[in-house]
């Protein structure tokens, strides 16, 4: 025996090992059988606030303008929130749906609605699912309405030329989502600013909750 | 779990590209070592004179698959954060017909053609260019194609759900499968070997 395997050539030897191996495969298991989910909740209730992923409305506004679109932005109020307005190129998908929704776990996924409140729930059920790359928008629309659509410009009578870059990149990016920044006089007289009317800037194309996915790697 | 590395976040989006280089240079540089940067060797493929390519890439289907399937098993890799393109059964064929000619008529495949680039060849740079240009071509008529594009879409489908089979019979086939093709493609090396020796004589 021993003999008839040093006369073997390597290509064999090597055909063989990989033989025996798909052997044992077919007794080995199920690779997606440590996949499946236990929540732990003793580690759930240590997971700190601090460890959830944020992202500035800023970075949000940025990449929509550059039309980047490495992530899936997710809107998680109702319907009809959804529809009187939302951030363009976000998919409306309710809290109770998001784990039968076709969210994939290799996905960049940043959450939001009214508040920091359902995005952070959102967080966790996602997280206690091994999702991985999951952010959240703090303050969620109302920190988009604060500070992209109706941006108030700290600049004094007499702004340096650092001062007027700032108001200006906030009025050309305020201007861009159909929102106007906010000068000292017009804050003060600032009751409440209406949401503008759902439409998508140009360029960018919302998307779709349903059809082909974005590929990744290839 | 410990991978995919990238999931886990052990190190971010930079850091990713910076590995991706190092990677793909290290492919490249075993690519053109095994002799994949030469369009006839590449070309004789189709005319079943040089079974290289086929013997390369059953090795690393094989080797890819039982590292991932045994990684999994023993709960070092979470199969499920591992991509899979999602399929789309008529324009994959029609794609792949496409790719096929292109690599019989150039003698490259987009791989190749850029490790031979890199080692000087101007076939391969006339390869590159007109692969570029099908690129651009192909993305102006994307919007009169995007229906078929979209058209037989499967998701993202596996063997072992499509069949619904046992994942290790799926290894097992698929490494039966290798080394028959193996098998065979050492056979007809031989067998044409002759033929030319014959001829010759």
């Amino acid at each position: 025996m021993k003999k008839f395997f040093s006369n073997l050539s390597a290509e064999k030897k090597l055909a063989m090992f990989t033989f025996v191996l798909g052997v044992i495969a077919i007794f080995a298991g199920d690779p997606y059988g440590k996949t499946s989910i236990k929540i732990n909740a003793k580690e759930l209730s240590l997971i700190s606030p601090n460890e959830i992923g944020k992202i500035k409305v800023e970075d949000i506004a940025d990449n929509i303008i550059q039309s980047k679109s490495d992530y899936r932005l997710i809107d998680l109020r109702k319907p009809e929130e959804f529809a009187k307005y939302n951030i363009p190129t976000s998919e409306n998908i309710q809290l109770d749906k998001l784990l039968n929704s076709e969210l994939q776990r290799n996905e960049k996924l940043i959450l939001y609605s009214d508040n920091d409140i359902e995005a952070t729930q959102a967080w966790f059920l996602l997280k206690t699912n091994n999702f991985k790359g999951i952010n959240i928008i703090p303050g969620g629309l109302n920190n988009w309405k604060d500070n992209i659509l109706f941006p108030k410009c700290d600049c004094g009578e007499n702004p340096s030329a650092e001062q007027k870059h700032k108001h200006d990149k906030l009025a050309e990016v305020s201007k861009y989502f159909g929102g106007n920044i906010q000068t000292n006089s017009a804050a003060e007289s600032f009751v409440k600013n209406e949401m503008p009317q759902l439409a998508a800037p140009n360029g960018i194309t919302l998307k779709k909750t349903s059809g082909k996915k974005k590929r990744e790697g290839c | 779990m410990n991978a995919p590395f990238f999931k886990y976040e052990y190190f971010g989006t930079d850091v990713s590209l910076i590995i991706a280089f190092v990677i793909g240079i290290a492919f490249g540089f075993a690519l053109e070592r095994g002799g994949f940067g030469r369009a006839t060797i590449l070309a004789a493929q189709f005319y079943f004179t040089n079974m290289r390519v086929l013997k390369v890439m059953f090795t690393a289907i094989v080797t890819a698959m039982l590292g991932l399937f045994f990684l999994s098993v023993i709960g070092f890799l979470d199969l499920s954060l591992i991509y899979l393109t999602p399929t789309n059964v008529m324009p994959n064929l029609v794609g792949g017909l496409v790719a096929g000619v292109g690599f019989v008529i150039g003698g490259y495949c987009p791989g190749t053609s850029i490790v031979a680039v890199a080692t000087g060849k101007i076939d391969a740079l006339v390869y590159v260019i007109g692969m570029l240009f099908g690129i651009f071509v192909f993305g102006e008529m994307f919007p009169s194609i995007e229906n078929f594009f979209n058209s037989t879409a499967m998701g993202s489908v596996t063997l072992p759900q499509f069949f619904n089979i046992p994942y290790g019979v799926v290894v097992f086939l698929v490494v039966v499968m290798a080394i028959g093709a193996f098998a065979a493609a050492e056979w007809g090396e031989r067998k044409m070997a002759n033929k030319s020796l014959e001829k010759k004589i």
